[in-house]
């Protein structure tokens, strides 16, 4: 049994990809994960990354969102909140939702 | 609450769903007298809902009739009293309306509240008269308008309180008599007297004792005493006493009063109607010793309680009836061997001097007639000296029999002065020389001069010598007899050599045994007693010395003796300055006297000693011992004293022929030997140095002893004046310088012959004192010693030269270091100075230091001529009494020890305290040699190891292992340093051999040198050692039966390997053999739920063990046929009906579903279980509770569901855990629940620890405990392969794990990352270094804490995020998440170890 994740991607009005990732990412899975960032980032590396439906996300999913740190904006839940924090991957991105009482914020 | 008929006011009235709010809302209160509920004032309404919304007991009682409204929980305080609503209260409480009627009428009438506690109520609401203990208080309820028209009660029932604490109350009371009783009877008899105290519990009490090799049984105390309740002549018949000795079982009997017309009742209304006989179990595998019938009172039912109380009763009175007999027994014993002990002492000191005083009768009389004998009488003449010399015989024999019972006794009164030893000895050698020559000998006596003198005394020194050469006398016939003394090797060596027929080599080693002689040896004479040898070497002993023989069968015998110079290995006490010239004593008198009679001419008269030796014989007079063994006749005795050596030398030669002459040269030398022995007259000179000779006069006149002593004064001085001068001061004669000889020898004889005339009387007096064997003393007014006789000299040490001795007396105990000593003899002091008559016991010191204890009776008497007040008494040595006394407390207080020592190491440690604690020396060893490699080592001191011990000791202590147990090797003697025995090790420590069960057991003592270590002293310790040895074998014994007992315990109790979140414990009880029949039992069921098992057989020991096994496996079978824990414990009832024993066990009975904490449970009368919850409350499992196994057959168990809640841990246990004499279960409960509370942070198995631990009372476990502990949920464990695909299941398993732990939703994301973290680490690892290794994953959570292990096998470093930012990110993440990460690196792999605070 593989770690269940399921990666959409689509883009916004504006043109900027938005993939949303259901599921955990861990280890086994980050290769996808990876892939999957690399093929929608758009040719200025501007990426949207929706995390509302992830329920586990370890360092290796923190390692593929670091190498689109510079251009990302995550959405995400508060349930997610302490591993982006401590990482530090919050305080380079662009973040919405880690607040509980600004959850319902979202840019879709 | 939510109901549609909330507007009902019968609801709001009486709400709630109990049976008496719906017996309220039905009753038909309009027809009542209470009438409609509407028109209650409000007090009555609030008073009615609080009373039935309470779980408190409670009444209300209403209007002029008092009627009647309880609540729930009064309903089983009512009984069969019940319903009882709205009934007017006397007609409720009929019973006790005389008490408490007047009560409610006074709140009534004074509306003020009483408050009432603990009071005796009987109750009659179950059929009988019940004792009954309440407090409750009464309080005034108003009518709206303010009068009191009811009252409000509370109530509780504190019977069980009341009553428990009275039953502990009796027990302590039986308690404390421990150790009072002195035989079985008394025992009986002060146990019924303590129950006749306890009368309200136990109303009569009888106990029967079996008749020795019965089984019949004689009644020996009943309570109340001489009350034996006849058996009705219709009955079952009387108490089964006999059957119960039997069985050892005890009986319980609900038919009391149909076999007795009346018991008595303890006070209470109505007879005994049930009783138990119980047996009365012996010592540890012992017979049953009898049986004790303890009646219940009628007031309270014999339940569990009570049945166990009566079994405490029954114990304690086995226990002390156990004790008063085995004391009984060592008292026996002890008396026995003490008597023999004293009848040897007194044998070897009476004989002597019961043999002095008809000797003394003998030999005075018998000089006498030597003396008075008409010359011509030649035939008598010879005849009389058969006699004499006979007598002389037999007064050396006693002497040396004495002089034994003195060394064994350790009271050898010895002298030791510094003696040039070549002449002194070469003089007494000379003794023998015409002896010898006459036997065709050759004689020859080298005596070379020594270097310095020998501290010798010169009494036992003259024994030596004269014993060694008739020894050689009497066995040489031919040949030659030397005597070569000189100094050799640093000492002074004797050497007597004969060239006679020698000793056999294998005679050798017992040459100097005392009463042993060579059997069929040739020699002069068969007379003998075989101790002149054993005597010598014990002299030489108490010397310092020591003495060797060699000898060749029919060539010769060698005896050496050696001695060290100098007088510091010595007694400083027994050491005094050289006094007297090297004279032979008079003591040589009976050994030539002996050797002559062997030799064919025998018959020798003394006049045949040479005559160097006569004439010294005769010139002083023996010591007074002998002294008084030869009588006061013979040649009179002057003591001659002048300053002037010619004249003195003149007037000996001129006295010699007809006196035996001491000269002396000066007055005080003068009057100290009159003090020793008084001589037949002094002829002094009145100009002398220091004392002169009218002071001598003046010195002897005012002591009694020495008073009427006659005395010739010579002196320059002519004239009257001087004359009356001389004879004022109290000389009986004068003479002036220069006199005629003839003159001289005329007053001489005149006075002595007068003084003899005068003196008879006197001298028979002071010879029979002497000769009395108990010790005399004279006192004058001030209290002062003025006499006293040789048994006191023997006694205390002190002789008559030290007179007069005056108080405090030299023997009077020091103040400093014995105060308590001292002050005795000073109240004794005063006793003999203030009464007429009495008699005193008291310690007193002997000259040496020895501690002895003397009784003393005393008579005042008038000095007839003076009129002064005198005080005559004896004393008598009790020291041996006084020890025997000491020594049976000694025994007693061993013996207590031992009995209640439970192991083998703990007794002998007990008992080398107890000898170190009785002897006060400074350290014991015991030694035991149990076949291992090297002996075990235990100590009053410091711990000790064989290896430390010095080499020289540890011989010596291996040594003692060839001598037969229980004989004390070492501390003869006195215990001085200068002692014999000092020398060739023996003393400074003793030694003995006790049987051990594994070996031979070796006690050593280090002696104090200053405290004696007497033949009293071995007895007693071959006496407590032999104690030892059976105590020894007992403990063992009982160990060995306790170990089998406890290892099948262990053997048949719960699973070796417990499910996750569980410990078990099982403590047996600390006594011997007290392993128990409480059991666990932890199955786990094939649908993966859990079956949890506790349980307590009744009994001890191997048969509940057995039991215990049975209704195990029972138990356990049931619980895997898929049964409920109501139905397993069902079926239980049936099965223990079948086994004896089984009956009345208690189970806890749980099936535990560890997924959901479900526990469905059911108790058969057993202690509830504690569930610990996580906020610090604590809460019982009380229900689904019935009666213990087998007690009600039929009956359908019930049972009941709880939760156990996230994190909370559940207690089960044996009531050994929590039970404790003296106090309430619930206490012992509460500290249990408490204990678990302490170990909220603690892992399952080291909290088990921790309770067992903090429960254990002071001596360990009274009764034995079974424990079983779980945790909710128990901890997790995953293993899996380490590839990366397995992290997401797993992350599954520990989510749902931690869905059980009731956390946070944050802790749980927290955990799951930080878990997940490292077991990707892991996986990484694994991959690179070794594909396809197991990752463990471990999970457990407390109530405050979680803690996470991930261990996997390979080997990574903890700081690697150095290549880029990224993919460091996993062991900070885990570091933010946790509170305390630590990864350990090892050879086999690696060990995360992550903790988390858990907050509420």
């Amino acid at each position: 049994m593989t770690t269940p994740l399921t990666l959409s991607t689509h883009r916004r009005p504006d043109g900027t990809p938005v993939v949303t990732a259901v599921g955990e990412i861990d280890m086994s899975n980050a290769g996808v994960f990876r892939d999957a960032l690399i093929r929608a980032a758009a040719a200025d590396g501007r990426l949207v990354v929706d995390l509302t439906g992830v329920e586990y996300l370890d360092s290796a999913g923190l390692t593929v969102l670091f190498t689109h740190a510079a251009h990302l904006e995550l959405i995400a839940t508060p349930l997610l909140a302490p591993v982006l924090t401590i990482s530090g991957l919050a305080e380079m991105t662009t973040m919405h939702g880690l607040d509980a009482s600004t959850g319902g914020d979202s840019l879709q | 609450m939510s109901s549609p008929e909330r507007a009902e006011p019968a609801d709001v009235l009486f709400p709630g769903d109990g049976e008496m709010a719906r017996r309220m809302r039905a009753y038909p209160w309009r027809q009542s007298a209470l009438g409609d509920p509407a028109g209650w004032p409000a007090s009555l309404r609030t008073a009615c809902r609080i009373c039935l919304t309470s779980r408190f007991p409670m009444i209300v009682w209403w209007g002029e009739q008092l009627r009647f409204f309880y609540n729930d929980a009064y309903l089983p305080l009512l009984g069969t009293k019940h319903p009882a609503l709205a009934k007017p209260g006397e007609a409720v409480w009929t019973e006790i309306w005389d008490i408490i009627g007047p009560m409610l009428t006074s709140v009534m009438a004074s509306g003020e509240a009483t408050w009432s506690e603990d009071l005796l109520l009987p109750m009659n609401r179950h059929g009988y008269w019940e004792e009954t203990y309440w407090t409750y208080s009464y309080s005034p309820l108003h009518d709206d308008d303010g009068t009191v028209r009811g009252v409000f009660t509370a109530v509780s029932d504190t019977t069980e309180r009341v009553i428990g604490e009275r039953r502990l109350a009796a027990l302590q009371d039986l308690g404390a008599l421990a150790g009072r009783a002195r035989s079985a009877t008394e025992a009986c008899h002060l146990v019924t007297r303590a129950l006749g105290r306890a009368a309200a519990d136990i109303p009569f009490a009888a106990i029967y004792l079996r008749r020795p090799g019965t089984d019949e049984t004689i009644l020996a105390a009943s309570s109340p005493p001489e009350e034996m309740p006849v058996p009705a002549v219709s009955g079952p018949g009387g108490w089964p006493v006999t059957g119960v000795l039997r069985s050892g079982q005890p009986a319980t009997l609900s038919d009391v009063a149909a076999r007795f017309a009346a018991l008595p009742a303890g006070g209470w209304q109505t007879s005994p109607a049930q009783a138990m006989v119980l047996p009365l179990p012996g010592e540890t595998g012992g017979q049953t010793v009898g049986v004790i019938v303890l009646a219940a009172s009628a007031g309270r039912t014999l339940d569990d309680a009570y049945a166990s109380f009566l079994g405490l009763v029954a114990q304690q009175a086995a226990a002390l009836i156990n004790a008063a007999v085995a004391y009984q027994f060592q008292q026996r014993r002890a008396e026995e061997l003490a008597e023999l002990d004293r009848a040897k002492t007194a044998f070897f000191s009476n004989i002597s001097h019961e043999f002095r005083t008809p000797l003394t009768l003998i030999m005075g009389p018998l000089e006498e007639l030597r003396t008075r004998l008409v010359p011509g009488d030649q035939a008598a003449r010879q005849e009389l000296d058969v006699i004499h010399r006979n007598g002389l015989r037999l007064g050396k024999l006693v002497n040396t029999l004495l002089d034994f019972s003195r060394i064994e006794a350790g009271r050898m009164q010895a002298r030791y002065e510094p003696v040039d030893l070549a002449p002194f000895t070469a003089d007494l050698a000379s003794v023998f020389r015409s002896a010898i020559e006459r036997a065709g000998l050759s004689y020859e006596v080298h005596c070379t001069v020594l270097p310095e003198p020998v501290y010798v005394d010169r009494e036992m020194w003259e024994k030596v010598v004269l014993n060694l050469l008739s020894n050689a006398l009497k066995f040489t016939f031919d040949g030659a007899i030397s005597v070569t003394l000189g100094e050799q090797n640093g000492q002074a060596t004797l050497r007597i050599a004969d060239t006679g027929i020698g000793v056999a080599a294998d005679e050798m080693p017992r040459l100097f045994e005392r009463f042993h002689r060579i059997p069929s040896a040739r020699s002069r004479s068969n007379e003998g007693s075989g101790i002149g040898l054993a005597l010598v070497r014990e002299l030489v002993g108490l010397h310092g010395g020591t003495i060797t023989a060699d000898s060749t069968e029919g060539a010769g015998t060698t005896f050496t003796v050696r001695l060290p110079f100098g007088g510091d290995h010595l007694p400083a006490a027994n050491v005094a300055p050289a006094a007297g010239p090297d004279l032979v004593s008079a003591a040589a008198d009976p050994f030539v006297e002996e050797v002559l009679r062997w030799l064919p001419d025998g018959e020798a008269p003394l006049e045949a000693l040479p005559p160097a030796a006569g004439a010294r014989l005769r010139e002083t007079w023996g010591p007074p011992g002998l002294a008084g063994l030869t009588g006061p006749t013979g040649p009179a005795r002057v003591l001659l004293a002048d300053d002037n050596a010619d004249m003195r030398e003149y007037l000996r030669r001129l006295l010699r022929a007809s006196y035996q002459v001491t000269a002396v040269a000066d007055g005080l030398t003068a009057l100290d030997a009159v003090r020793v022995s008084p001589p037949d007259l002094v002829i002094s000179d009145v100009m002398m140095p220091g004392l002169d000779g009218l002071a001598l006069v003046a010195a002897l006149r005012s002591d009694p002893r020495t008073a009427d002593v006659p005395v010739l004064l010579l002196s320059a001085r002519a004239g009257e004046e001087a004359a009356i001068e001389g004879l004022e001061a109290g000389a009986d004669d004068y003479l002036v310088k220069p006199f005629s000889a003839a003159e001289l020898l005329a007053r001489v004889r005149a006075n002595v012959e007068l003084a003899r005339l005068r003196n008879h009387h006197a001298r028979w007096r002071a010879a029979l004192i002497d000769s009395l064997h108990e010790a005399f003393f004279l006192c004058d007014e001030a209290g002062a010693v003025v006499e006293i006789n040789a048994a006191f000299t023997d006694m205390l040490g002190y002789g008559p030269e030290g007179l007069p001795y005056r108080a405090e007396y030299a023997w009077w105990p020091a103040e400093d270091t014995e105060p308590e000593a001292h002050r005795q003899v000073g109240d004794a002091f005063g006793q003999l100075m203030r009464q007429s008559k009495g008699s005193f016991v008291a310690p007193a010191t002997h000259k040496d230091g020895h501690r002895l204890w003397v009784a003393a009776s005393f008579n005042e008497v008038r000095d007839p001529d003076t009129g002064r007040r005198m005080v005559v008494g004896t004393l008598r040595d009790i020291t041996a009494e006084h020890y025997a006394g000491q020594r049976e407390a000694a025994l007693a207080a061993m013996g207590l020890l031992l009995s209640q020592a439970s192991s083998v190491p703990q007794a002998l440690q007990g008992a080398i305290n107890e000898l170190q604690r009785l002897w006060q020396v400074r350290r014991v060893l015991a030694v035991t040699w149990d076949g291992s490699e090297q002996p075990s080592v235990m100590s009053t001191g410091a711990e000790a190891s064989w290896p430390d011990l010095p080499a020289p000791l540890r011989e010596r202590i291996s040594a003692l292992r060839r001598q037969p147990p229980l004989s004390p090797d070492g501390g003869s003697g006195t215990g001085a340093p200068g002692d014999a025995a000092a020398r060739d090790g023996r003393t400074g420590a003793v030694g003995i051999t006790v049987e051990h069960p594994r070996g031979l057991l070796a006690l050593w003592m280090d002696l104090d040198a200053a405290r004696p270590f007497s033949a009293e002293d071995r007895a007693l310790l071959a006496l407590l050692c032999g104690y030892l040895g059976q105590a020894l074998h007992r403990v063992h014994q009982t160990d060995q039966q306790r170990e089998t007992a406890l290892a099948l315990q262990r053997a048949i109790l719960g699973p070796a390997r417990l499910p996750d979140g569980f410990a078990a414990r099982y403590e047996p009880a600390n006594r011997p053999l007290e392993v128990g029949g409480d059991w666990y039992d932890i199955v786990e069921l094939p649908d993966g739920r859990i079956g949890i098992v506790v349980g307590d057989c009744v009994g001890h020991g191997l048969d509940a063990a057995t039991v215990m096994g049975q209704l195990r496996s029972a138990c356990r079978a049931l619980l895997l046929q898929d049964s409920s824990a109501a139905q397993t414990l069902t079926a239980m009832d049936r099965f223990a009906a079948l086994i004896p024993g089984a009956i009345c066990s208690t189970v806890f009975c749980g099936i535990l579903d560890r997924e959901t904490g479900r526990l469905t449970y059911s108790s058969a009368g057993h202690p509830p279980g504690i569930l610990a919850l996580p906020d610090g409350r604590t809460e019982l499992l009380e229900d689904g509770r019935s009666f213990p196994l087998a007690v009600q057959p039929g009956i359908e168990r019930t049972e009941a569901s709880r939760i156990v809640p996230a994190r909370a841990a559940l207690l089960l246990y044996t009531d050994g855990l929590v039970e404790r004499r003296r106090r309430s279960m619930d206490t012992g409960i509460a500290e249990a629940g408490a204990a678990v509370h302490r170990g909220d942070s603690a892992a399952v198995e080291d909290l088990a620890t921790a309770i067992m631990t903090a429960m254990t009372p002071d001596g360990g476990y009274e009764d034995d405990v079974a424990l079983v502990l779980y945790r909710h949920p128990a901890p997790l464990e995953v293993t899996f392969p380490a590839e990366s695909a397995q992290l997401a299941p797993v992350r599954a398993t520990l989510r749902t794990w931690l869905s059980r732990c009731d956390l946070s939703q944050k802790m749980v994301q927290d955990v799951l990352v930080a878990a997940g973290e490292a077991c990707a680490n892991a996986v990484e690892h694994g991959h690179r270094n070794a594909p396809g290794e197991q990752i463990q994953l471990r999970a457990a959570a407390t109530v405050t804490q979680l803690r996470l292990t991930i261990t996997d096998t390979g080997r990574w470093k903890v700081a690697r995020s150095a290549n880029g930012t990224n993919r460091g990110h996993g062991i900070p993440l885990m570091r933010a998440l946790m509170q305390q990460v630590t990864i350990e690196p090892g050879d086999a792999g690696t060990t995360v170890d992550m903790q988390l605070r858990i907050t509420p």
